[in-house]
This record gives structure tokens, sequence and C-alpha cells, in this order.
């Protein structure tokens, strides 16, 4: 039976028979990649290797195109933070813009049609009452 | 008939040229007929659209291999359902696939509004027709359905085997209708800037086409995910493939503009955020397509790299600066007539929902290109595969899975301390009593108890919902429970059917995080009579079958199956080889029940020895993941449903729009 660390290190690498999985997923029982990194996983942990040397080696060795995810090193960090970065730096942007929207709604839209809209607005703002009751 | 679909693809680019000019010059100059004259242009390129699709069918379907297309993905022993799906199995049938369902839903729309909303349709003609000009000048000049081999094969390729599956026959068709339907929306959209007219009509017009478009983009990567668990034989569902990621981004967007569209809708708000949004899920859209047929980034599921890449940069890069101008044109008119009383209030909610669903597109996005981002910044190719989008877009899909529970139930404009006591109290405690519960147990997965929780918590709320609208009926109306639910959701299709879709969402959560988290793995090498474990199951093998027929070959293990002593089935993992192709794929052998799903793929076998290697996987509760796809189909097919009060409404906006034009025509009198 596997340790996790195998089971670890083959989804932290890549199989190279361009079926596109991770090592340890690889669909192909015989497949001519993934038998033999698994072998070599066996290896390097039956010699008492940690898991980042482990990688690191296979790196070294077939390139980094062998992870599965980017190293949390130079500029693969920009893979990681970006995404919490970007949500991060748009919840700031939403909340600043809420806050000074307050008050500067434009009340009714200066459509081409907009010259008609007192009625509307009045109707709107009832409608609005209405469904605050209702949902509230 | 290969020269008439050939010369209709021909004549087909042409008239939806003449169709984008006459629909925009008639629209400046308001000339009646030009309109009219384009929208007939529209019908007519359906027309020869559909023409030169039957030209192709007719070739697949009598084995016309003198066509370079028939002659690489069909053959002549090729069984008649995968003949027809031939015609979207490779690259020019696929595009051709992709305008027919265009120009279909373009006619479907125009003979929808021909007595409405003659201010948007000229610049909606022209929009579709802009769409459907550039996928025919691709079938035309550069990758021809029609063109001939120089010599006639005397036998076909075959379909690639891995498209042999009947879920196939579904799964690109469902995609490619959601894909191809998110255009209506975006036509609309594309009208509403160019004419002015940006009141809420256009998103009222569009509403059920935007729900169909997500209907059938949903169904469509859950197919794929059905297609890839029962085809690529890995036990899972979903890899993150670049493909898989192109399909799932517009479903992100566009579930963010189901949402915020509501908000617009009630309180004339995120004008400028909505029309951002359709535009992009459209874009996401050609995208995927892109990414597809480039050759950019390689997946298991892409087209052979061809020259259409710098093309589809061509047409995104238009796309986006004319969207981008138009907006900023329009950039007075997009303001809201509303503002936000509190963050603690279903706009915030909604809007943080909408946060997250765009920040998973961005995060799913990111991981996609970086790889090419890094071979062009650090010469370095890396793989970015699922560890990664495991674990970025995880912990955004479980604060999507609370706003899911939060949204729908939390106040309008701003919510009381007895609002948030009423709705939350309950379902905060029971959501936190399951995580506890599950700890107790002893499960360690952190991802998978708080998605139980959080699972619990959504559904918590949903039933609280159903609950108090059915009392409320049954102590006003006087009516039985039963007929107190049915006219509940039956006279509130819309937030109702809404609830349903996130009880499948809660299912699909469930599934995946369970399935994911608790999968158990057996790989072993057996002879004849000898039995092993896998879970709660033991596994006999029993014996080699082997079939034959022109088309394939097959080899089957016989595996005998039992739970606690009990007989429970026999399943027979195969190993197919197509003959044509000379290729062998792997069938699975699975016993799908609510509890878990029990699946053999056979790996290596030796006739000689009688040796042959089993894998096999034990996944809990995937079942729940199909299940709650049904049941997003299924609300979304009870919120699509017509209201009376739904077209009243739309009428409604129609009139207050035509008054205001004639307002606008008086004051410039």
């Amino acid at each position: 039976m596997k340790g996790p660390t195998q089971t670890e290190i083959e989804e932290s690498l890549t199989c190279q028979c361009g079926c596109g999985l991770t090592v340890h997923s690889c669909n192909h029982l015989q497949c001519p990649s993934a038998i033999p990194l698994k072998a070599e996983i066996a290896e390097h942990l039956a010699a008492g290797q940690a898991r980042p040397e482990i990688l690191a080696g296979f790196a070294s060795t077939y390139g980094e195109k062998i992870l599965s995810a980017p190293t949390t090193t130079g500029f693969n960090v920009v893979a990681w933070v970006m995404p919490f970065l970007a949500v991060f730096v748009a919840t700031i942007l939403v909340v600043a813009f809420v806050v000074r929207w307050r008050g500067h709604a434009v009340p009714a839209a200066a459509t081409p049609q907009g010259e008609d809209d007192g009625p509307t607005a009045a109707r709107r703002a009832r409608l609005q009452a209405e469904l605050d009751r209702f949902d509230g | 008939m290969i020269e008439l679909g050939s010369l209709a693809l021909q004549l087909a680019l042409l008239t939806a040229v003449y169709g984008i000019v006459v629909a925009i010059v008639g629209s400046i100059r308001q000339r009646a007929d030009m309109v009219r004259s384009g929208r007939h242009a529209a019908y007519a390129v359906h027309g020869l659209v559909v023409l030169a699709a039957i030209a192709l069918w007719r070739a697949l379907l009598t084995h016309d291999f003198s066509l370079e297309y028939v002659a690489s993905y069909a053959s002549s022993t090729l069984a008649l359902p995968y003949t027809i799906a031939a015609f979207w199995g490779g690259q020019a049938g696929s595009l051709l696939f992709w305008v027919l369902i265009l120009m279909t839903m373009s006619s479907i729309a125009h003979l929808q509004n021909r007595e409405r909303n003659a201010a948007l349709m000229p610049y909606v003609t022209a929009t579709l027709l802009v769409i459907a000009a550039f996928f025919l000048a691709l079938l035309v000049f550069i990758t021809d359905p029609f063109a001939r081999l120089p010599v006639p094969a005397s036998e076909g390729a075959d379909l690639n085997p891995l498209l042999q599956n009947y879920w196939m026959m579904i799964h690109p068709p469902s995609l490619y209708l959601g894909f191809v339907g998110c255009a209506i929306p975006f036509a609309f959209a594309v009208a509403a800037l160019a004419s002015g007219r940006l009141s809420d009509v256009w998103i009222r017009t569009t509403r059920r086409w935007t729900l169909f478009a997500w209907f059938f983009l949903t169904v469509g990567n859950v197919l794929g995910g059905r297609w890839a668990y029962e085809e690529l034989g890995w036990g899972g569902y979903w890899a993150w493939d670049p493909v898989e990621n192109a399909a799932i981004m517009p479903w992100f967007t566009c579930t963010a503009f189901l949402h915020s569209v509501m908000i617009q809708e009630k309180k004339n708000m995120l004008k400028m955020w909505n029309m951002v949004l359709v535009l992009l899920t459209f874009t996401l859209t050609i995208f995927g397509t892109f990414l597809t047929r480039s050759g950019i980034v390689s997946s298991v599921h892409s087209f052979t790299q061809s020259g259409l890449g710098p093309f589809f940069v061509g047409f995104l890069i238009m796309v986006i600066v004319t969207c981008a101008a138009l907006i900023a044109w329009r950039r007075p008119l997009l303001r809201s007539e509303n503002d936000i009383d509190s963050f603690l209030s279903r706009e915030g909610a909604f809007l943080f929902n909408n946060l997250l669903l765009v920040g998973l597109a961005f995060a799913t996005f990111w991981g996609t290109i970086f790889p090419v981002l890094s071979e062009a910044v650090r010469g370095i190719k890396i793989t970015v595969g699922p560890p990664f989008f495991n674990k970025v877009n995880a912990p955004l899909g479980l604060a999507l899975l609370f706003m899911t529970g939060v949204g729908p139930v939390i106040a309008w404009r701003r919510a009381s301390a007895r609002n948030l006591r009423r709705s939350f109290l309950w379902p905060l405690t029971l959501g936190f009593a399951t995580g506890v519960v599950i700890f107790a147990l002893g499960y360690r997965h952190y991802y998978a108890v708080v998605c139980f929780s959080l699972a619990t918590f959504v559904l918590a709320t949903i039933v609280m919902e159903f609950y108090r609208g059915t009392r409320a009926r049954q102590s006003l109306m006087h009516e039985s429970p039963a007929m107190a639910l049915a006219n509940l959701v039956g006279k509130n299709r819309r937030r109702y059917g809404g609830y349903v879709v996130h009880i499948g969402i809660v299912m699909i959560a469930v599934g995946m995080a369970a399935s994911s988290a608790f999968r158990i793995e057996v790989q072993e090498t057996i002879e004849r009579g000898q039995a092993f474990e896998a879970g709660p199951y033991t596994l006999t093998y029993a014996g080699l079958k082997n079939t034959d027929s022109p088309h394939v070959a097959s080899m089957l293990a016989e595996v005998q199956v039992t739970r606690n002593g009990q007989p429970v089935t026999t399943l027979y993992p195969e190993k197919r080889f197509y003959k044509r192709q000379q290729q062998p794929t792997t069938e699975v052998a699975l016993r799908s029940t609510l509890r878990d799903d029990l699946y053999v793929v056979l790996g290596n076998y030796d006739a000689e020895s009688g040796l042959v290697t089993l894998l096999v996987f034990v996944s809990p509760l995937v079942a729940w993941l199909w299940i709650g796809a049904l049941v997003m189909a299924l609300g979304t097919v009870i919120v699509m449903s017509p209201t009376a009060a739904e077209q009243r409404a739309l009428a409604a906006a129609l009139a207050v729009e035509e008054r205001g034009l004639e307002g606008a025509a008086r004051v410039v009198r």
C-alpha cells in the first residue's frame, strides 16, 4: 500500500504521455511515462529524500513543465498571488465605489426618452416600497 | 450536392456582409425598407447555411470519401449515430455547426421581435451577421468542409474512438447551444448600446435567451464531465484541462449576469456592470473556441493545430475594442438610478456573489494562460494543472456556496437584525452542527467538512423559504400542503425555480467534495478466481471474454462483486481496439448507487498467463453530482417557463420606452 507521500508526489508531477493528467491520475495503465516516474518516486522515497528535494530533482531532470503546479518562487509567485489579489482589489474597489456611490445616484437615467421619466420614477418608488414589504 | 454546399457557404458570406451594411445604414437613415432587407438577409443566410449543412451530412451518410472531411472523420463501418455526430467531430464541420446554430437562433430571435424592439433589431441583425460572417469567412477561405482530396480515398480514417461514446452525441451540441446562445443577449446588448436604448427592455427581452444559454452551458459542462468519467478511465470527471476551462469560464460570468440582472430589473442599478458581464460572457465563448482551435495550449480535447489562431485573435480584439468603445460612448446613460443602502442587503450579497463568480472566471483564465505568459516572460514552459486550480478555486467556490445561502433570503436595501436572525439563525446553527458532527466522526479533510457545513446551511435556508411560503399560502388561501407548495412554485416560478437550481448546486458541491476527498483507489494484478477488497466491496476476477466486429474488437474481464458476502453485481470492464484508427480505448464498468460508485477499469491482460490488472475506484456520493445537474436543469425549466406577470412586465417596459420615445420626439419637434 502506498504511503500518502508517494501519492502526494505523484499528484505534484504531470504525466508526460500527453494525457494532461497528473502522474497519479494518468489513465494509461501501461503508460510509458507514469509507470517509470512512479518507480522513480518510490526509489527517492526509499532513499529517504523529502518531498521538496524529490520535486526539485524531477524539475532539474525533466524541466519545470513536469511539475503539475507552478513553484512558489520567482515569477511563478505571480500565478498564485494574482487571482486572490484580483479578488481582494476588486472587493476594495466595490466597497469604495458603493460608499462613494451612496447619495450620488442619478435620479433617472438621462436616456433619450428621459424627458418623460417623472411618473415612471414615482411608480418605481411605489413598486420598490411594495417589493420591500413583500421581501423583507 | 457538394458544389451546392460550397456555393451556399460563399453566398451566405456575401449575403451576411450585405445584411450588415443595409441593417446599419437602414437604422441610421431610418429606412424601414433597408432594415427589412437586412432582416431578410439574415433569414437568407440561415437558409444557405442549412443547405450547406445538409450537403455535409449527406456526404457523411453516403460515405463520400472524395471529401477530405468525410475521409478524415468517418468510415464505412462507423455506426449511424456517430456518422451523424462526425459533423461536429472535426474542425471545419464544428465551425459549420456553430454557424448553423447561430443562424437558427438568429431566425427565432428575428421572428420573436418582428413587431417589437424596432429600434434595437437592425443592430441585432448586424451584430449576429458580423459573427456569422466571421465564421463563414473561416469556412470559405481557411478551413473548407467541402474540400476535395486530389485522389478519393477508398475508406475513411474513422471518428476518433474517444468520441464514439453516446455522451459525445449530446455533449458538444449542448455546449455549442450554450456558447452560441450567449450571442443573442450579446447582440441585444450591443444593439442597446448602439441605439442608446438602455432601459431594461433589452434585458427583459433576452432574459429567456440568457437562461437558455446558461441551461445548455450547464448541461454541456456536466455532460462533458460525465463523458470524461465514463470514457477516460481515471475515476475523475474534471481535470481543469484548458478546454474544460474554456467551457466553464463563460458559465461563471453568465451566472454572474443572471444574478446581477435582477438588481437592474428591481433597482435600476448595475447597468454598466451588466453590460460588461454580457459582453465578457460572449468574449469568453469566442476565447474558448480560440483555445480549442489555436494550439496555443495543449489539451486532450483540442482540434489539430490549425492556422485559425490569428483570425480568432483578430476577431477577439475587434469585439473587445468595439464593446469598450460603445460602453465608453454610452457611459452617461449607464449610470444607476438608485444606490446601495447597506452591504447587509440583497444588493450587497449579489455584488459579492458577482465578485466571486468573476473571480473564479479570472482565476481559471489566469491559470489557463499562465503557461503562455511564463514562456513569453521567462522562456520556460510550465504546467498549470489540477493542483493549482483546486487550491485557488476551492476557497472561492466555498465562499460562493456560502453566498448561495445568503443572497436569496437576505432583505433588499438593508437587512435588519430581526431579518438576519429570522433568516439565518437556524441555518447557521445546522450548518455548524453538521461540521462538528462530521469532524467528530473522524473526517479530517477540511475543505470537505466546510463544504458539507455550508451545503447544510444553504439547504436549510431554502427549506425554510419553501416551508414559510407554503405555510403562508395554507393559512391565507386555505390550501392543502401539496396544493400550497405547487401554487407557491407555480406563481413565483422565477424565485422558487431559482431555489431549485440552488438545491442542485448543493447536491453537486456535496458530490464533488465527497468523491474528491474520500475516494478509495485500489490496483491489483490477479489471476482467474482470485479476489481482492476495494472499500466495502470484494471483487473476484472470473475470466476474460472477447468479441469481434468489422469495426471494433473487445476484450472484457468478468468481475463478480460482493458486499458483506452478498452478491451485488457482475461487471465487465473492457478494452476496445478500433480497427480503422488502430487505437485502443478503455471502457469503464460502473455500478452506481446513491451511496457510492464502484468504478472498474481493465488495465493489462495477458491471455497466456491469465493475469489481469484491475484498477478500482470507490467514489462516495458521486451520483449526487449527476442528480444535482438534473435538479439544476429542472429548476432552470421552472424559471424559464413563461408567466403572465413577466409578459406584462415586458409589455409595460416596452410601452414606457415607446412613450418615452414619443415624448422625446415631441421635444425634438
